[in-house]
């Protein structure tokens, strides 16, 4: 989402703007004009309020600290898959990135703090040095031919294309600390090989697997950054927070601030409380969901990562919790008959059958009260609705496996390279499933919240068409979707 | 400019050089052979031979890359190390005779899991102690595969407990009781005259009383251990020869799991194989003397998937293994250890337990 | 809606929710009985993979590993046991709680290890008819009582 009436080419945008040249972005401050700040009804609780949360997140130290321990344990991560043991479950490596990250991402980082991760996700660190050639204030001679992302790509098909294919070997990547080490070196060097190309972080906004699904669900999270009043944005010429200035990059993410309804493609880097010269940058606090009350900017390739999502929470679901052997044996034997019959039936599953049943639901709503929207527009913002259940799938899916093997942690934290340490005495720790009885009512809880979220998510998506009771018949036959998938999931996981 | 430096600093130091000081940190230390197990299929030991020195310590550096896996030395009383998948363990072993010593695995690990085996050089001065002395079986010249059936066979399991006794001692004349199979002695009793009055099913339990007496519970106890840890897999654990490996190598490659599925590896279980001796069957059994089963033990079946034991037994384990083989034939009563064969509820007299050698 | 039709509505909805999540159940009165399964392990599944009981069973597990040593660690019970290839080994416990239970291999026996799983039913599953109650309440409750401002245009 790049602003529609900025007016500046976009390749002009990616150079030093004017103001570079000045000594300093301070005294640049200084000479600003007086913009109009009327107090903004938009703004809801600015965490940027607080002094002191204010100066670690303005400040490039704090965030850059944490990115250096993330690239570390991300090097770490990948040494210990290519050196330690075969054995995975006994690899630092999987250990490290599909227990302990993804129990961090799925149960906190994501629910509560959106693309949180993003901010401080260690991948596109060296790309980006390169790129701005600098790790803190970027120069203009940094390296790269900074061109812009094909127009034809700008959407998030190929992140949806990544996701699949990584869903489908999963069996492999999760357990193989040699195969996870590579998949994890292939993120570092394409991101690497994609910010000397293209411009900005080209490979988060429209390459990075994970970042698609983050974006897709940090909809949900009760962090966000906004703007505090828009008549400064449009009054102010410069644009400085995408353009950039001399204190900072011009948005990484490739958008606008002024224009920023949905938390989607906002990566939280700060670069933009950084640039901002009007502080006109707020690190709201606000309600679960809210950008799921948004129509603006709904969009099909979305819709789809929804479908993706949800259904790979449901094939993990069957293929990695289920009691189906043969099931598992296809999933991991790649290359294999069985597993070519296993990824068509995935794929045809996420990309076919979901969104299939979904669209006859979208129709049966549209049928119940006439709907004059394109169909087309129907069923993508009735596919936002499905953003909460998906989410909650996720959730209550990692909770079982995550319980589980936390235990694996143990011996692998002392000998991550598998050279027979015993760095904190637990090298021999058994493995040990924790809270195996409360476990299912976890996901129980878990489920029956997702499912009430989308419910009512999907009757709000239907109120901005008609009024509440109209609506309500509209959204029936998504509501029963929902409750179908919830009855689904709750078949795989509990019972 | 300087803070973009201390960041750079940051960088490098922070992350780049833990990952140099790892690099660094990945050495065996050198006085340790690292050993790693896989399954056969995979490779099995990892070296597959090590040298060592008379009198000089080894120390062995000891993983398992797949499944758990098991380290022991053949012939030898050291107790066996488990090698759990992903954790080291080390243990030091110090041979005092040089010679050609054999490491195996000793948790099943797959249908090939026998063939994981490896072999440790020991150079040194001294000779290796020969073996007790040539195999019996060699001794006695006989033909491992020639089949050996008995024409005469009980009608049901022969109990010792039946059995007066006093027989025994009478067949014990007719020779070394290992170079006879069970059909034997049982003509030699049969054609006494003095046995006129006695059934062929009393003869039978008389035969019984013999074998019972060549044996005692504390061998039985170590046979029936052997014999669960490394036979039991493939002949079962009744002797039915209906182990849960029997499918694999009677059936060939497809049967086999997929862990021996994607290896061609010629030789590997499942090409050629035959379906595991029941010990249960009559016929077979009380027709073969104890040389026969030892030596088919320490052979191997050549290729029908029985592995060879003889680099890993000692002779007295062989005994023992093979004592307890008839225990599905024979009923020895409830003292002489459990097995398929006496699990009748009879109890049985205590009794001098002699020795065969 | 007024306010105190809300709050009304609301409270019916929690009582409502209360009884569904608590309200005791009667229990199907099955005489307790020794129950006995022979479960093989393979890689990386059990066969039978699901094993069903009453509540109040005395259950066994024989476990027979037929490629390389697994385990089986029943979930909620926390009991286990370990199988190599032509031992046979045996597990008992007294089915006492009610519920689905992962049957988990405890011994890694290859790549798939983590994900060796099987189910133990106990009597009814409580938990799931209850959540599924449940989340038709949370519906009905969310799109009668959810505010539906706040929607922009």
């Amino acid at each position: 989402m790049t602003a529609p009436g900025l007016g500046v080419s976009k390749r002009l945008v990616a150079t030093t703007p004017a103001g570079m040249g000045s000594p300093s972005g301070r005294q640049g401050r200084a000479e600003l004009p007086q913009l109009p700040s009327a107090p903004s009804t938009e703004s809801r609780l600015d965490l940027l309020r607080w002094p002191l949360l204010r100066a670690v997140l303005r400040s490039r130290w704090p965030q850059l600290l944490v990115r250096v321990a993330a690239l570390a344990g991300f090097l770490v991560a990948v040494l210990a898959g290519l050196l330690g043991t075969p054995v995975g479950n006994h690899n630092f490596g999987i250990v490290l990135v599909w227990i302990a990250w993804w129990t961090i991402m799925m149960l906190v980082a994501l629910p509560f703090f959106g693309r949180g991760w993003c901010s401080i996700c260690p991948i596109p660190v060296p790309g980006e040095w390169l790129q701005h050639g600098a790790l803190l204030n970027p120069r203009r001679d940094g390296m790269g031919f900074r061109r812009a992302w094909p127009a034809r790509l700008k959407n998030i098909w190929l992140q949806n294309g990544a996701f699949s294919g990584v869903a489908v070997c999963s069996a492999v990547v999760l357990t193989q600390p040699r195969i996870t080490a590579v998949v994890l070196l292939a993120f570092l060097f394409v991101a690497i090989g994609t910010s000397l190309i293209y411009e900005r972080r080209a490979f988060c906004r429209y390459l990075c697997p994970v970042g698609g699904f983050i974006g897709l669900y940090s909809q949900l999270a009760p962090v966000a950054i906004r703007v505090k009043n828009k008549a400064t944005c449009a009054a102010h010429t410069d644009k400085s927070c995408y353009r950039g200035s001399a204190d900072g990059a011009g948005c990484p993410w490739l958008l606008y601030p002024g224009a920023l309804t949905k938390n989607t493609y906002c990566g939280m880097c700060m670069e933009c409380v950084r640039t901002c010269p009007y502080d006109n940058i707020a690190v709201t606090l606000r309600p679960f969901g809210a950008d799921l009350r948004s129509p603006a900017g709904r969009r099909l390739d979305e819709a789809f990562k929804g479908f993706i999502m949800l259904g790979a929470a449901m094939v993990y679901s069957a293929v990695m919790l289920g009691p189906w052997g043969d099931l598992k044996m296809a999933a991991y034997d790649i290359g294999s008959a069985r597993w070519f019959a296993y990824a068509l039936g995935v794929l045809v599953f996420i990309n076919g059958v979901l969104p299939g049943l979904f669209l006859g639901a979208v129709s049966a709503g549209r049928a119940l009260v006439a709907s004059t929207q394109p169909v087309k527009r129907s069923f993508v913002s009735f596919a936002y609705a499905l953003v909460p259940l998906g989410l909650m799938a996720w959730i209550a899916f990692s909770l079982s496996f995550v319980f589980a093997s936390i235990s694996y942690l143990w011996p692998t934290m002392s000998d991550p390279f598998g050279l027979g340490w015993d760095l904190f005495g637990t090298a021999h720790a058994s493995w040990q499933p924790y809270l195996t009885r409360s476990v299912p009512t976890m996901q129980a809880i878990v489920l029956v919240g997702g499912f009430a979220w989308s419910a009512v998510t999907a009757h709000r998506i239907a109120a901005e068409e008609h009024e509440q009771r109209m609506a309500l018949r509209q959204a029936a036959p998504v509501i029963a979707y929902c409750f179908l998938i919830t009855v689904c999931l709750m078949g795989l996981l509990i019972a | 400019m300087r803070a973009e430096w201390g960041a750079r600093l940051l960088v490098v130091l922070g992350a780049v050089g833990l990952a140099v000081l790892t690099v660094f940190a990945v050495r065996v230390p050198a006085d340790a052979v690292e050993l790693r197990g896989r399954m056969a299929d995979d490779g099995g030991w990892t070296p597959g031979a090590i040298m060592a020195r008379v009198g000089e310590p080894l120390t062995l550096r000891m993983t398992s890359d797949d499944v758990v896996h098991g380290f022991a030395i053949g012939q030898s009383a050291r107790p066996a190390v488990d090698l759990l998948p992903g954790a080291w363990i080390t243990t030091t072993v110090t041979f005092d005779q040089p010679g050609k010593y054999t490491y195996y695995c000793t948790r099943w690990c797959g249908p090939n899991h026998w063939r994981m085996r490896g072999t440790i050089d020991v150079a040194g001065p001294g000779m290796r102690a020969p073996a007790d002395s040539v195999p019996l079986f060699l001794r006695l010249k006989l033909d491992l595969d020639q089949a050996h059936p008995s024409d005469v066979v009980p009608t049901e399991t022969p109990a010792a407990a039946r059995a007066d006794g006093l027989l025994a001692a009478v067949a014990l004349e007719s020779g070394d009781l290992r170079t006879q199979s069970p059909v034997q002695v049982w003509r030699t009793l049969r054609k006494r005259p003095a046995n006129t009055g006695l059934t062929d099913r009393q003869l039978w339990d008389e035969v019984a009383a013999v074998w019972r007496a060549a044996t005692s519970p504390e061998r039985l106890a170590e046979g029936r251990r052997l014999y669960g840890d490394n036979c039991a897999a493939c002949h079962g654990e009744t002797g039915r020869g209906d182990g849960v490996m029997a499918k694999s190598l009677a059936a060939g490659p497809a049967a086999n799991s997929m862990v021996g599925e994607h290896t061609g590896m010629p030789g590997m279980s499942g090409h050629g194989t035959v379906a595991p001796t029941d010990f249960t069957n009559r016929r077979n059994m009380l027709g073969a003397s104890a040389a026969f089963l030892q030596g088919k033990i320490i052979r191997g079946g050549m290729g029908t998937g029985m592995p060879y034991w003889g680099p890993i037994f000692t002779e007295s384990q062989l005994w023992a293994l093979v004592d307890y083989l008839w225990t599905f034939q024979f009923d020895y009563g409830s003292s002489a250890g459990s097995s398929a064969a006496s699990r009748t509820k009879r109890d049985s007299a205590s009794k001098p337990a002699t020795r065969p050698h | 809606m007024k306010r105190s039709r809300v709050i009304t509505t609301a409270l019916v909805f929690a009582l409502g929710a209360g009884v569904v999540a608590f309200a005791p159940l009667p229990g199907a009165s099955v005489k307790p009985a020794n129950r006995r399964f022979r479960v093989e392990a393979s890689s990386f599944k059990y066969a039978p993979a699901t094993i069903k009981a009453n509540v109040g069973d005395h259950v066994t597990i024989d476990l027979v590993s037929t490629d390389v040593v697994h385990g089986l660690y029943v979930d909620g019970y926390d009991v286990s046991v370990t199988a190599d290839p032509g031992r046979t080994a045996s597990l008992s416990f007294v089915a006492n709680r009610a519920g689905m239970f992962r049957l988990r291999c405890s011994v890694t026996c290859g790549a798939m290890h983590p994900f060796m799983l099987g189910k133990l039913h106990v009597g009814r599953n409580d938990l799931l008819w209850r959540a599924l109650a449940l989340a038709l309440l949370a519906g009905l409750v969310g799109v009668s009582l959810a505010p539906m401002r706040g929607v922009r245009t």
